[in-house]
């Protein structure tokens, strides 16, 4: 059984496609992904992203458990502060990237992906013995909304926000006489706000949204181009690019780690030996040197030898090329680099490609 | 859309002209696909079977297999949808065949053909 969010009956008046989504019935797309993606990196887009899940850990303890659950040190996040963590198994592997909010002392919000709330939930009750916390799975009473592109702040300070709150950061707020949580984070590498709403508030919220939009371009995004602007902004899918068999350092996170933080959390030895001295694969951004498109699961060529596979692949509206995200296996992984030539299987044909740097698109988000 | 064209299920179509054949997909099949990125033809005299995969389209979402309505031989293909794959999704744009061939026309081969009034009540 599809579950729907409660913005279900508004994306089917809009003339979405509907498809399952991690269990979700959710808009891929309302007229064509391609021109909902140019809406978002020149105007301002809206997103319900009401899938993905929210959890409350408390108590005690909380900063201890989430110091154990992740390689990021939750001791140096401030009130209010957001960082982008992962949830690590013993090995290291990730079983989910979120991001981690620091709502008040004892009291941190965390955001996950629809398609791993169950797994992080029962990982995260799996390691509670001997913490004093507690989890609460606030993701039933709560809507989310995300307002992302160049004019989306613009809109939000003209219904009423004064302050805004800075890059990756939290602050309840109230638009429209509703209350909600208003932090500054997104998956587009534009700039924007995401809102959590209570379920209640989510439609009138949304129409409210669109219509004090529509002097911006704003229009209504689905998850197919949701799709197109986080891998061109480089940013990670779980399921594509992470999973329990990935690393931190593979996945190119390396840059999330710290490499001082002294508590003990699970991986933390594959981990920190993977900084020193490299992961079994690596993750790089590739640009097709024809009109071909690659996609998931197909295999990449180095002279002739299977080398790695795509894990993200697609069309970049922006660059007007396709481009993709691959792991290279370590043998190969030190002869490539920036402008090397690797082939891309597609239909039993194989494509040339070269390696780009990432992100594809130069992030617009940190201000 | 021609309304003497015959479609699959699959959402292709043929349509006689001059005795020989032009094969396309649907503006069913366009429409459900979106914006499309790229399309791959076969090459002037190769042969395909009924059913056989003779071309792929890429759109922003996935490929999809296209595939022969009847069984026949390539003698043109439609290069500018090759290079402008765009010009699919162009409602103005009337050329939207991919290929034509020459088909002996074999009746038993259209047994399971549709017509185009009867594949859009399939469709809709």
């Amino acid at each position: 059984m599809t579950k729907q969010t409660f913005l279900h009956d508004r994306h089917v008046e809009l003339g979405a496609r509907m498809v399952d989504f991690a269990g979700w019935e959710m808009p891929v797309q309302y007229t064509s992904i391609i021109e909902e993606h140019k809406t978002v990196r020149e105007n301002v887009g809206i997103f319900d992203v009401s899938h993905m899940g929210e959890l409350i850990v408390s108590g005690e303890d909380s900063l201890a458990f989430l110091n154990k659950l992740v390689p990021q040190n939750i001791s140096k996040l401030v009130d209010k502060k957001a960082v982008y963590c992962q949830l690590t198994n013993k090995q290291g592997g990730l079983i989910d990237d979120l991001i981690i909010y620091k709502l008040e002392d004892k009291k941190y919000l965390i955001i996950v992906n629809a398609s791993r709330a169950d797994e992080d939930l029962n990982w995260m009750t799996r390691n509670q013995a001997g913490f004093n916390v507690d989890i609460d799975n606030i993701s039933h009473k709560y809507s989310l909304i995300a307002v992302q592109g160049p004019k989306a702040c613009d809109l939000i300070m003209s219904i009423g926000e004064n302050y805004l709150p800075p890059f990756f950061s939290i602050k309840r707020s109230e638009l429209f006489n509703i209350n909600l949580w208003m932090s500054r984070t997104g998956y587009t590498g534009e700039d924007g706000v995401e809102l959590m709403v209570k379920n209640e508030y989510a439609e009138y919220l949304w129409d409210k949204l669109l219509e004090a939009g529509k002097q911006y371009g704003i229009k209504p995004i689905g998850l197919g181009a949701r799709d197109t602007l986080r891998l061109e902004a480089g940013l990670h899918l779980y399921g594509n690019d992470l999973d329990e068999n990935t690393t931190p350092v593979e996945a190119g996170l390396t840059w999330s780690v710290p490499k001082d933080k002294e508590d003990n959390y699970n991986g933390k030895d594959v981990i920190m030996s993977q900084i020193q001295h490299g992961g079994r694969k690596k993750l790089f951004g590739f640009k097709m040197l024809d009109k071909s498109v690659a996609r998931h699961e197909y295999e990449v060529y180095i002279n002739g030898e299977k080398a790695g596979v795509v894990t993200s692949g697609g069309v970049s509206p922006t660059r007007a090329e396709n481009i993709g995200l691959a792991y290279i296996s370590l043998p190969y992984v030190d002869k490539i680099h920036v402008g090397s030539t690797i082939q891309i299987m597609i239909r039993e044909k194989l494509h040339d490609a070269e390696i780009v740097k990432l992100p594809f698109v130069t992030k617009r988000n940190k201000v | 859309m021609d309304e003497n064209m015959l479609c699959t299920k699959t959402h292709e179509y043929v349509l006689e002209k001059d005795g020989n054949y032009e094969v396309g997909i649907t503006d069913y099949a366009i429409q459900q696909l979106g914006d499309i990125v790229f399309v791959e033809l076969p090459e002037v005299d190769s042969e395909f079977s009924k059913g056989e995969v003779f071309a792929t389209i890429e759109s922003v979402k996935a490929a999809s297999e296209i595939y022969m309505p009847i069984s026949g031989k390539v003698i043109e293909v439609n290069e500018e949808i090759v290079n402008s794959p765009e010009l699919l999704n162009d409602e103005s744009y009337d050329n939207k065949w991919f290929i034509k061939i020459e088909s002996e026309g074999n009746q038993i081969e259209f047994a399971d053909l549709l017509e185009y009034s009867d594949y859009k009540e399939e469709v809709e």
